[in-house]
């Protein structure tokens, strides 16, 4: 990670209970996210993933009932004082059911919404759609009905109208827990794209820990709305037992890697966390035998 | 349930009417609305709907339009069967025929026909403009009259929800079907209306969290994605709206609103098959809706 990278996402023991729940959803999370990383939030349905991320822009407190304690600073901003529309300039939030945040009748309007809401003039307003749908690979949709589209394109179109708005985090929560794998795949190449060639922060929470492991530069665990393990995802998926106690699988490169180590085959290398990882470690591995 | 459409939607075409300017139609749609309650004179309104087909005629969209009307035409001739025999009109009734216990009133057909007339004449012209008008467009027209743009969105809105709440009913149909509950007619309709609800609920409050996260209710300046021109012509067809509304109230206030009940006589035979052919359509209709319904 470059030293020159800022902090632009901080926890500071944020704490938060659902007005209806007598638990934490969240407890005493502190935390940093530089400028143009890729975090990885992972842990099991209600391990606090969602509600973290609507923290980052603010929907939580502000649009969600409840008690929040603690300090959430984005882009220099007191995330839990400003509103959600004023975080939307820097904090672009893409949800889990594409199909629950369209509202508008074609695919222009549907990116234009967010644009018009920020007073973006007609002809600028022009080029960013077309930048943005081109982004998601969704030229010539202008005019589409968007509940007419697929699942996936959905989805793209659901992040084309967040990237229209030029935020500098984009917050994703399970953006692909309703597509196919195709869809899948394509979400996941956009969100990659737009970390290493426009430097965006990218905040996301995922089940495909495989996926994750080779995108992502930091991987959070999260575990009963407490953070389990932060680190890279090599430091992360090592803790094999740590992982299985709260339910979660390493990549299967890293299992294999870690079978091969706990049964005797002597594995002293880097773990691997993904499958070209685990092809390089082995013919290395091979080649040192056969000689 | 697959390929539900939503029955009165825009039909596409680029005739002088689809290009008005929505606000235009607008002014033209609500002077016909106010117009036909000023008046019951039944010539006069049906000479109001048939200009309103010429302007079906004109935006070609004669097969989208009599698919509606065929719906709707039907359960509004039921005006007539029961204002014959029940006029909403001050005493005393004059009878014209007597079939078994209902005898059929002069006043009735007078007051059935106005009715019928009446929403006819306030259908059409809905009718031609929301189907030629992008509603898109009729909504930003409306935000630039001021018209509050939550509201604009609350009626956009609820225009995407129908298709949206067709195709979830078909859903949970389906899963309910596959569990042995009953799947036809009116019965298997009713349990399915708390999920489909509880699903609309969770679909808006996410979906007022997406559109907050976008900004939406920012107090700055907004702009428009969609531009709607205003041409001559259109200032030409919306004050000629006026026009038009502002002549027929001032006849009516000079004429008793061309009050006929009077002056117009139904014979007996014309006053009958009238009757006759409205009873039929409507019981008609409503038999065949029951069928449709058993048969589902």
């Amino acid at each position: 990670m470059p030293s020159e990278r800022a902090p632009i996402i901080e926890f500071d023991r944020v704490s938060f209970q659902y007005a209806a729940s007598d638990a934490y959803a969240l407890q005493d999370i502190s935390l940093t996210i530089d400028e143009g990383e890729y975090v990885a939030i992972l842990g099991l349905n209600g391990a606090g993933k969602t509600t973290l991320e609507l923290c980052i822009n603010g929907i939580i407190p502000n649009m969600v009932m409840g008690d929040l304690e603690g300090e959430v600073r984005v882009a220099g901003v007191d995330a839990t004082d400003t509103p959600v529309r004023e975080m939307a300039k820097t904090v672009g939030i893409v949800f889990d059911n594409p199909e629950f945040q369209m509202s508008q009748m074609t695919v222009a309007e549907e990116v234009a919404l967010g644009l018009e809401n920020l007073g973006v003039p007609y002809e600028e307003m022009r080029g960013r759609i077309a930048d943005a749908l081109a982004m998601v690979d969704l030229v010539g949709f202008d005019e589409r009905m968007p509940l007419a589209l697929s699942g996936g394109q959905q989805q793209r179109l659901a992040i084309a109208a967040v990237l229209a708005m030029r935020p500098r985090i984009l917050v994703m929560d399970e953006p692909t827990s309703n597509l196919d794998p195709i869809g899948k795949q394509e979400v996941f190449e956009i969100a990659a794209r737009l970390n290493r060639d426009n430097g965006m922060t990218v905040v996301m929470a995922e089940h495909e820990v495989e996926v994750m492991a080779r995108y992502a530069d930091r991987v959070i665990v999260l575990d009963g709305g407490r953070i389990v393990a932060n680190g890279t995802p090599r430091e992360v998926f090592a803790q094999r037992e740590l992982l299985e106690r709260i339910g979660l699988r390493p990549p299967q490169a890293t299992e294999l890697a870690l079978w091969l180590r706990d049964g005797g085959a002597g594995w002293t290398d880097l773990l691997p966390v993904t499958a070209d990882d685990a092809v390089t470690a082995l013919e290395t591995r091979l080649a040192g035998v056969a000689r | 349930m697959q390929g539900v459409a939503v029955p009165v939607s825009m039909v596409a075409g680029n005739s002088f009417i689809h290009r008005l300017n929505p606000i235009a139609k607008l002014v033209w749609v609500l002077a016909v609305l106010v117009i036909s309650f000023a008046t019951r004179n039944p010539l006069f309104l049906i000479a109001l709907s048939i200009v309103g087909l010429g302007l079906v005629t004109m935006a070609g969209i004669w097969r989208q339009f009599s698919r509606v009307m065929l719906i709707l035409l039907p359960v509004a001739t039921s005006l007539i069967v029961f204002q014959s025999v029940a006029p909403a009109f001050p005493q005393p009734w004059t009878p014209i025929a007597t079939i078994g216990p209902f005898t059929i009133y002069q006043e009735g057909i007078y007051s059935g026909l106005s009715l019928l007339a009446r929403a006819t004449s306030m259908t059409i012209f809905a009718l031609v403009m929301i189907m030629t008008t992008h509603p898109s467009d009729l909504f930003t027209s409306l935000s630039r009259l001021h018209v509050p743009y939550v509201l604009n969105f609350m009626l956009a809105m609820t225009l995407q929800l129908i298709p949206v709440l067709q195709r979830e009913i078909g859903v949970v149909m389906s899963a309910q079907k596959s569990r042995g509950m009953k799947s036809t007619g009116f019965g298997a309709v009713i349990p399915s209306f708390v999920p489909v609800f509880a699903g609309a609920i969770e679909r808006v409050q996410q979906l007022s969290i997406s559109l907050e996260s976008r900004a939406f209710g920012s107090s700055g300046h907004k702009t428009s994605y969609r531009q709607v021109a205003v041409r001559p012509v259109d200032w030409v067809v919306g004050i000629a709206g006026f026009a038009f509304l502002a002549v027929c109230i001032a006849v009516f206030l000079n004429t008793g609103a061309l009050d006929m009940s009077r002056t117009l006589i139904f014979p007996p035979a014309l006053a009958i098959v009238l009757v006759a052919a409205a009873a039929v359509l409507f019981v008609g209709f409503i038999a065949s809706a029951i069928w449709v319904v058993i048969r589902a």
